[in-house]
């Protein structure tokens, strides 16, 4: 495999790391909360996204996969055997590692599908805002509770298929993976957008 | 949540040998608790969460654990039954928990916050005392275990440990212990089987 260009390191999933870094990721938002909301409502050029823009990308992105996740947790079956450490798949693995920030940076910019963008109007009222991290936290509570659910379960016999198609399925841990490095490639987004408005 | 009955308060009570109350102070005391349980496996806090609870453990066995860069769980305490729990430097500090505390054995646990916790210092000075005595023995032990980690060899490590740990820790999941005493599980278990202490 080595001399494979596609070779990377094993991708091991465990469902204790990913509750850490989605309980970080979900502090991270709430303590947007505390800015004015010029800050969270102006993006840093007109073709950009505002720092709200981006929090309701990810609300999107989630609701795609609410119906599916709860499908395949009713559908897969309980275990006893203790926790066990989930290894990727190759194609979902490359998938996962292109969200994935490294280093904080955002490796391979990506342009949005159409159905995941959020329309905003610039003029929001402090009821919208405060909406649209009601929703990040209904959603991520789902995606945390999920988590804490695939413990107990047996998560390597039922695969669902992404938001963007068939072509890429995932197990419940490729899924929860996948969204978690979506989540933080925008939480880095979110951070380079704040130092470009004062 | 629910409050305790008469024999739980005891064994509450066994915990805190140098405080003495009158009995509006008990009452007082009694009701600043409360009892949570928890399944085999349920984490009771989260990395990345604060904890909001002071623990006493009435029955079950929990682990105190990090992860380390490769997201692996290393072991660096347990609670059981008769001992404290919970995550300190979160609960004290108010701030995220580095670490996870996981219930291994379904548990029974009572719970204080933080306000009550910190009001038990100010209105009675037993627990002055009682927290010198608390913590002068929580930094022995973790001075002790320092030493055991930096200074024995595996085989004298599961020793020392074996001969001092309670029962019910014995029947937990290997992998917990071996993580405690920095070993691979697979040394734990050869030195199971070829050991005796």
């Amino acid at each position: 495999m080595e001399h494979n260009p596609l070779y990377m390191a094993a991708l091991l999933i465990t469902p204790e790391d990913q509750i850490q870094r989605l309980n970080l990721l979900m502090n991270k938002i709430d303590q947007l909360r505390q800015l004015d909301t010029s800050r969270l409502t102006i993006p840093p050029n007109p073709k950009a996204w505002s720092v709200l823009e981006i929090i309701e990308h990810l609300n999107i992105a989630y609701m795609f996969y609410v119906e599916k996740v709860d499908a395949a947790l009713a559908k897969s079956i309980d275990h006893t055997s203790g926790n066990k450490v989930f290894k990727a798949r190759a194609w979902q693995k490359i998938i996962i590692a292109a969200q994935r920030p490294k280093d904080r940076k955002r490796k391979w910019k990506m342009k949005t599908l159409r159905k995941f963008e959020p329309i905003f109007s610039h003029n929001m009222t402090q009821e919208q805002i405060n909406d649209v991290f009601e929703k990040f936290n209904h959603l991520h509570g789902h995606l945390k509770q999920s988590i804490l659910l695939s413990r107990q379960k047996e998560v390597s016999k039922t695969k669902i298929s992404s938001a963007i198609g068939p072509i890429v399925t995932f197990y419940l841990p490729e899924c929860f993976e996948f969204l978690l490095s979506h989540a933080e490639r925008h939480i880095i987004q979110i951070e380079e957008t704040l130092d470009l408005i004062p | 949540m629910r409050s305790m009955d008469d024999t739980t308060y005891q064994k509450l009570k066994l915990f805190f040998p140098q405080v003495h109350f009158g009995s509006e102070e008990e009452s007082k005391f009694r009701s600043l608790w409360v009892l949570k349980s928890f399944e085999r496996s349920e984490l009771i806090t989260e990395a990345g969460n604060t904890e909001r609870y002071f623990y006493f453990v009435l029955e079950g066995v929990q682990a105190l654990y990090i992860l380390n860069g490769k997201g692996e769980k290393v072991v660096l305490g347990f609670s059981y039954s008769g001992s404290p729990s919970g995550v300190f430097d979160s609960f004290i500090f108010k701030t995220p928990s580095f670490t996870f505390l996981e219930a291994l054995k379904p548990s029974k646990m009572l719970a204080i916050n933080l306000e009550s916790y910190q009001s038990l210092f100010e209105l009675y000075p037993d627990f002055q005392t009682w927290g010198h005595h608390f913590f002068r023995d929580i930094l022995i032990g973790r001075l002790y275990r320092e030493v055991e980690l930096l200074t024995l060899s595996a085989e004298e490590r599961y020793i020392q440990f074996m001969q001092r740990c309670p029962k019910e820790l014995k029947i937990i999941p290997q992998k917990y212990l071996a993580s405690y005493l920095n070993m691979k599980p697979e040394t734990f278990s050869r030195l199971r089987k070829s050991t005796l202490y």
